[in-house]
């Protein structure tokens, strides 16, 4: 297909990400795309998602514009259900009351295990410093189900991350969370890229391809990983974004495009 | 308690019964005022070698006058507690002041980064929970903490932590060990002369971080009557005997946001975070760290106007000063 998108990566992403959101369920939100999303789905799709913060909102309906590094600010935290601190949000975690937890990836493995520290193989010497696990450990660790989004890029699609931030399935083994002391039945859930929909085989624990962007094959996905996934027998086509969602994203919520980008 | 496995970074290991004996003498629960300006509230509790911590951070209310003052006063070899940063590590290493980061969330900016890779500034690594947790087993006064985050990963791996068998359960379980700052520098919404402190408004972990630390400034936006703190009591967040000093500082978070009462100055964060190296760092240090003596100087540098438009750009006001 040659005709250009009349949206961004960034922007079907988003609307992927905010179509699969289930109301009435707590969602743990890192900065970025998946704040963007949760604000999306709730105002079109999951009115009663609770959107948890580390640093102590639960449940806000952020105000938008969004605006660049818009974390734990009034916007961020507007008519919120309680504001409380980091230490009781992440015993909420732990304490298996957060359902979902919606995160970003530098680097992805075949199980799921992410990386946002650093590139390079010496950790005191690293090629590129990233920010490190935030609460992304927390999120992976302790939420009953992770998402990941990222832009999909071959180099971010790597058979072993450079640096294991926070956990996946780890070696893919069997109960191999289990045994590293992590909470039982949870663990990494979906990837949604700008190319496709993944989820995890419940054996092997491999990311398996189940969904299509539009226009794009499973030999495009594949061609654009460092390594090459479970494909499901059968693949959805996944809907671009609907008018509706990208008038939301450009008109209210984000009109700067901090976050959504430009076409 | 065998211990499995060991992570090879570095934590600030304190006795429990040294830090409580450190509390009993040098923590007073007399009520003192104690007020005093930035310049000799950091003067007299940061010195080089200082294990510091801050509060709320990202861009929000973080204690950035402090912070600016900590580098004028040339503070070295600071080993700083990262969690949920964006402003205030990168300020202090960009300043020369950090030889350490416990890392919970490092950014932002090309500066820290490089003085990561270059080697310059140390790292360990942790997470912003495990971070908020040693500060709780800090304040309880008990050495660590259990957890089941960081197992199974190199964050684990570059941290200090430990992996263990339940002794109750038989599984395993990931201790962190308490940590008790010797300075915390933490900006609120208000306090009275004595230290009672009110924060509005979600955070990481203030009185946590006041009840570990050895030493506590605050900056605050506003000084108000013990009678109005006594009048309504449930919104103290920090006692006052926590408290070693009370520095008055309205707008002490610029160019961040106190929620409710001034939003971001965003064009003073783009110069900020532009400065993408070493020469327009030092110039942005040098107009707004170095060009002015105190923090009573810096807002006469932004301006009134700006000020004011700050104000009037936080319109929401609910659920902080309503």
């Amino acid at each position: 297909m040659n005709t250009k998108p009349n949206y961004t990566d960034v922007e079907l992403m988003i609307c992927l990400a905010a179509r699969s959101i289930e109301d009435n369920r707590t969602v743990f939100i890192g900065y970025g795309m998946p704040q963007l999303a949760a604000i999306l789905a709730q105002r079109l799709y999951a009115p009663n998602i609770i959107q948890v913060y580390e640093y102590g909102a639960i449940g806000p309906e952020v105000a938008t514009p969004f605006r660049r590094n818009m974390m734990a600010d009034a916007r961020n935290s507007y008519r919120a259900m309680a504001w409380t601190t980091m230490n009781p949000i992440i015993a909420m975690a732990s304490a298996g009351l957060i359902d979902y937890g919606i995160l970003g990836a530098a680097q992805l493995d075949p199980y799921g295990n992410i990386n946002s520290t650093l590139l390079g193989h010496d950790y005191h010497r690293p090629q590129l410093r990233f920010t490190g696990s935030g609460g992304g450990n927390e999120v992976a660790s302790l939420c009953w189900r992770t998402v990941v989004i990222m832009r999909h890029q071959k180099r971010k699609f790597v058979k072993k991350v450079d640096f294991m931030t926070s956990p996946g399935y780890l070696d893919g083994s069997p109960g191999a969370r289990e045994r590293a002391g992590l909470p039982r039945g949870s663990g990494p859930y979906w990837v949604i890229t700008s190319m496709g929909l993944f989820d995890f085989d419940q054996e092997t624990r491999r990311m398996r391809l189940i969904g299509l962007a539009p226009g794009v094959t499973s030999e495009g996905v594949l061609e654009n990983m460092g390594f090459e996934p479970l494909v499901a027998d059968e693949l959805k086509e996944l809907e671009p974004p609907r008018l509706e969602e990208l008038e939301l994203l450009r008109e209210e919520i984000d009109p700067d495009r901090v976050i959504i980008g430009r076409v | 308690m065998e211990v499995l496995k060991s992570g090879l970074g570095e934590a600030l290991l304190q006795d429990v019964d040294d830090v409580r004996a450190w509390m009993r003498d040098n923590k007073s629960r007399a009520l003192v005022d104690k007020r005093m300006d930035e310049h000799e509230a950091v003067e007299r509790f940061v010195h080089d070698g200082d294990y510091l911590s801050y509060d709320l951070s990202s861009m929000v209310r973080g204690p950035m006058s402090l912070e600016r003052e900590i580098i004028r006063q040339g503070k070295k070899d600071l080993w700083v507690a990262a969690k949920f940063t964006l402003l205030d590590t990168t300020i202090l290493v960009a300043g020369g002041c950090v030889s350490k980061i416990d890392v919970g969330f490092v950014g932002l900016g090309r500066t820290l980064f490089s003085a990561i890779e270059q080697g310059e500034v140390e790292t360990v690594e942790w997470s912003n929970g495990t971070l908020a947790l040693r500060h709780l087993a800090g304040a309880m006064g008990v050495p660590f903490l259990p957890t089941r985050a960081l197992l199974g990963t190199d964050t684990f791996k570059h941290s200090g932590a430990r992996v263990v068998e339940d002794p109750f359960t038989g599984k395993k379980v990931c201790l962190v060990p308490a940590v008790n700052p010797d300075a915390a520098i933490i900006h609120v919404n208000q306090c009275d002369i004595y230290g009672n402190a009110r924060i509005f408004g979600p955070s990481i972990s203030p009185l946590e971080t006041a009840m570990a630390s050895k030493r506590v400034i605050l900056s605050t936006e506003e000084i108000i009557d013990t009678e109005q703190i006594k009048r309504n009591p449930g919104k103290t967040t920090i006692p006052y005997y926590l408290v070693d000093a009370v520095v008055l500082a309205p707008f002490g978070a610029h160019p961040g946001t106190v929620p409710g009462l001034y939003a971001y100055d965003t064009e003073n964060l783009d110069e900020f975070f532009s400065a993408t190296d070493a020469e327009a760092m030092q110039r942005y240090l040098d107009k707004y760290v170095y060009g002015v003596s105190s923090h009573m100087e810096y807002l006469e540098l932004i301006g009134i106007e700006k000020l004011m438009q700050l104000k009037e750009a936080e319109r929401i006001r609910e659920g902080y000063y309503q």
